[in-house]
């Protein structure tokens, strides 16, 4: 008998190793009353290298934060982008779950009911300083669970050189500039791609919404249900397709260019305008390309509020820290962190003290025409649980908008977003 | 769960001798069915089971889905024409593949000089990942850089660089291309083992009755040939229907799924739902065993009658 369960034992043992998953022990980081706690935070890692590693930032504030906190230890866990999804995937499946979690989206991780509300781990006094619109952007249902970390918006860039040779004075306002413009430079400045329009499953669903603002439409109507398709959207594509596309004013196929190929082609001086944010700037200054920042073009007139784009923190239930997690986020988002954080990485605040930092220091001129759209910045329907769906749908296919029938792809996607709704 | 049944053929070795002799081969032949029963029955069990579930995003299990996830699949717009691009795909392939190869077989079954270089050369396709294969190739295609759109351009074929995988039209071929391409090596290898098993009796008794080269070829080659091509045929069938890396690497499927075959297609659905990219796999499998099982019975019927 006991050799039976021994067999047993080694089978289930050899299973788990070949399976990863014998899944019977969850748990991991029990806490128990007596003695230091142990919060576990994992993070996305914003450094291309070792030497500026999100590894470095994380550790040396654990370690201030620990020194202030001694009953509390951080267990740092930096996880590069790529994989990052992945491996809080299997944490969660295997309930080995962090406590503390940075990274780019937080919505999915609410509808399994994971996370604490905002309100059970931020002080008030760090809940009153995040910049409205970001604040706003993490709510699901009206509770606030995203809690914003940094973020970048968008603008229109062009490339000044090109102008001046195809003898344009200044950056397009509305949609018929842009197609004037790019005309005159396909005319005079041959081999250059006169507006870059990445529609690629890289980030379909960024380049896509910027558009549809331009024209009043988006991807939800006001009153935050999905309008894939709506009148104003359909107007979008068709005015891409027979003023852009078309004409041979941009790729010959955006459906499968990808925004790093855009970008890359804007920072070789290959691409005279296009949609960027920030990491742009560093991008065209190391390709020695004189490139100036503009509003984005609207239909009518420049875009008074552009897409906005934010990654999360996010606490979960799971471990029962409240109060330690409370603890480290108040000082994980005082001034003088989130400063440092977003200098590293030249990535845009999202609380106003630090925002009104960087304005003011006079070190961010580069940045300028970024923390002016902050405030007013349009979001993705982050909020939507079943937006994760819906956005990888959109990423797959609103590209052949542009080459096949307008209303037919996006009455497809409509409907797919709806199945989604239905099936949450 | 999965476990279960081959616990008693681990723990028998433990035993006695008398207990060992009642199990028979069960222990010798045990660890082989346990690594089946692992790396192959358990996971089909759990591609099924998972076909038949409603999975969160983040990966929770929100109960039974019930023939939901296949009646979503069978609903999608696209899936018809990503089945037809598949059979084309593999037809094509296969077809090309295998005449190509007998050529290949024939020329390097002659004695010439260098031979023993040309048949190492013929490797390298296969030497070579394919997924490297694939993404070289698409730098070489790229519209900017790539050094074919230059060669094509300086040859006069093409007027100017053209994007030849961003459009179905053009992307298609040059995929087939570059899966021929690393299919060769393989085919043709497994045709020259069969030509040399060839006696050479009978070409000399062919020789003496007058027969012509093409009826030689005909007559004697093909039909000697016949396992070797099966083999090929079979083995290709399989790959190049489950063909991922090669339209991964260079399309991704795209634009929207034009470019995807079923398994491509069903890697694009796990993005979106991971239960209807399982329904997907199911159907795949079954459709590899059909595919299968049909060139079997009708390659066996014709020797039949043969």
């Amino acid at each position: 008998m006991n050799k039976r369960v021994l067999g047993m034992a080694a089978v289930c043992a050899v299973g788990a190793l070949t399976l990863s998953a014998c899944g019977s022990s969850g748990g991991g980081s029990g806490s128990s009353a007596s003695g230091p706690v142990t919060l576990k935070l994992v993070a996305a890692d914003y450094g291309d290298k070792a030497s500026n590693s999100s590894t470095l930032y994380w550790n040396d504030l654990a370690k201030a934060f620990e020194a202030a906190n001694p009953t509390i230890k951080v267990d740092v866990q930096v996880i590069n982008w790529n994989d990052i999804d992945k491996q809080v995937k299997t944490m969660i499946q295997s309930g080995n779950m962090p406590d503390v979690l940075q990274t780019g989206g937080y919505a999915d991780k609410v509808a399994d009911n994971l996370l604490y509300p905002a309100s059970d781990v931020l002080s008030t006094s760090t809940a009153g300083s995040f910049i409205d619109s970001f604040a706003k952007a993490g709510q699901v249902g009206g509770t606030q669970y995203g809690i914003p970390f940094v973020s970048s918006a968008r603008a229109f860039f062009y490339n000044k050189t090109i102008f001046a040779q195809a003898g344009i004075a200044a950056p397009p306002q509305t949609w018929a500039d842009v197609a004037a413009d790019a005309a005159l430079i396909k005319a005079k400045v041959p081999g250059v791609t006169p507006y870059a329009l990445p529609l690629g499953p890289e980030e379909a669903q960024g380049e896509s919404m910027i558009w549809e603002l331009g024209n009043g439409g988006g991807p939800t109507d006001s009153s935050g249900q999905y309008a894939l398709n709506s009148q104003a959207d359909i107007d979008t594509f068709s005015w891409l397709k027979s003023n852009l596309v078309a004409p041979g004013l941009t790729y010959p196929n955006p459906a499968t260019t990808d925004r790093k190929t855009a970008f890359a082609d804007f920072a070789a001086g290959k691409a005279a305008m296009l949609n960027g944010h920030p990491s742009l700037i560093q991008m065209s200054t190391d390709g020695k390309v004189d490139y100036g920042v503009a509003p984005i073009p609207g239909k009518a007139g420049a875009l008074k509020s552009t897409l906005g784009v934010a990654d999360w923190m996010m606490a979960f239930k799971k471990n029962g820290h409240k109060d330690q997690i409370k603890a480290f986020l108040d000082f994980a988002y005082s001034e003088q962190n989130t400063l440092k954080f977003d200098e590293t990485y030249n990535l845009m605040p999202v609380t106003q003290d630090t925002l009104q930092a960087m304005t003011s220091s006079g070190k961010h001129q580069d940045l300028q025409p970024f923390f002016a759209l902050l405030p007013q910045a349009a979001f993705y329907p982050l909020g939507d649980t079943t937006w994760d769906t819906v956005s990888a749908q959109i990423k797959q296919s609103i590209g052949t908008a542009v080459s096949g029938d307008p209303a037919k792809v996006l009455g497809d996607l409509q409907k797919k977003a709806q199945d989604a709704v239905a099936n949450k | 769960m999965s476990h279960t049944p081959v616990a008693p053929s681990r723990g028998a070795p433990a035993r006695r001798r008398p207990a060992l002799e009642r199990l028979g081969p069960l222990p010798w032949i045990g660890p082989a069915v346990l690594l089946i029963v692992l790396v192959v029955l358990w996971p089909v069990y759990e591609m099924v089971h998972t076909s038949f579930l409603r999975i969160s995003s983040s990966g929770f299990v929100r109960g039974s889905a019930g023939l939901d996830k296949y009646r979503k699949l069978f609903a999608e717009t696209d899936l018809g024409h990503v089945l037809t691009a598949t059979v084309v795909w593999t037809l094509v392939v296969v077809t090309l593949t295998m005449v190509l190869s007998l050529a290949l077989a024939q020329l390097f079954n002659q004695e010439f000089p260098g031979r023993r270089l040309t048949r190492w050369a013929l490797i390298a396709p296969w030497a070579a990942s394919v997924l490297m294969t694939a993404i070289g190739f698409k730098w070489m295609l790229n519209q900017t850089a790539g050094v074919l759109n230059t060669a094509l351009t300086d040859l006069g074929l093409i007027d100017g660089p053209k994007d030849w995988l961003g459009n179905p039209n053009t992307a298609w071929p040059w995929m087939m291309v570059v899966a021929v391409f690393v299919s060769l090596p393989f085919t043709t290898y497994t045709l020259l083992a069969g030509l040399q098993t060839v006696p050479g009796e009978v070409y000399e008794a062919a020789r003496v009755d007058g027969a012509s080269t093409w009826q030689t070829y005909r007559k004697i080659t093909l039909p000697l040939l016949r396992p070797a091509f099966l083999v090929g045929v079979v083995i290709n069938l399989i790959n190049v229907f489950n063909s991922f890396p090669i339209i991964w690497g260079m399309t991704q499927g795209g634009p929207a799924s034009a470019t995807a075959t079923t398994t491509v297609f069903m890697y694009q659905l796990k993005d979106t739902d991971i239960g209807e990219s399982a329904a997907m796999s199911v159907v795949n499998f079954a459709l590899v065993v059909v595919m299968v099982l049909v060139f079997l019975k009708v390659s066996r019927w014709n020797e039949d009658e043969s």
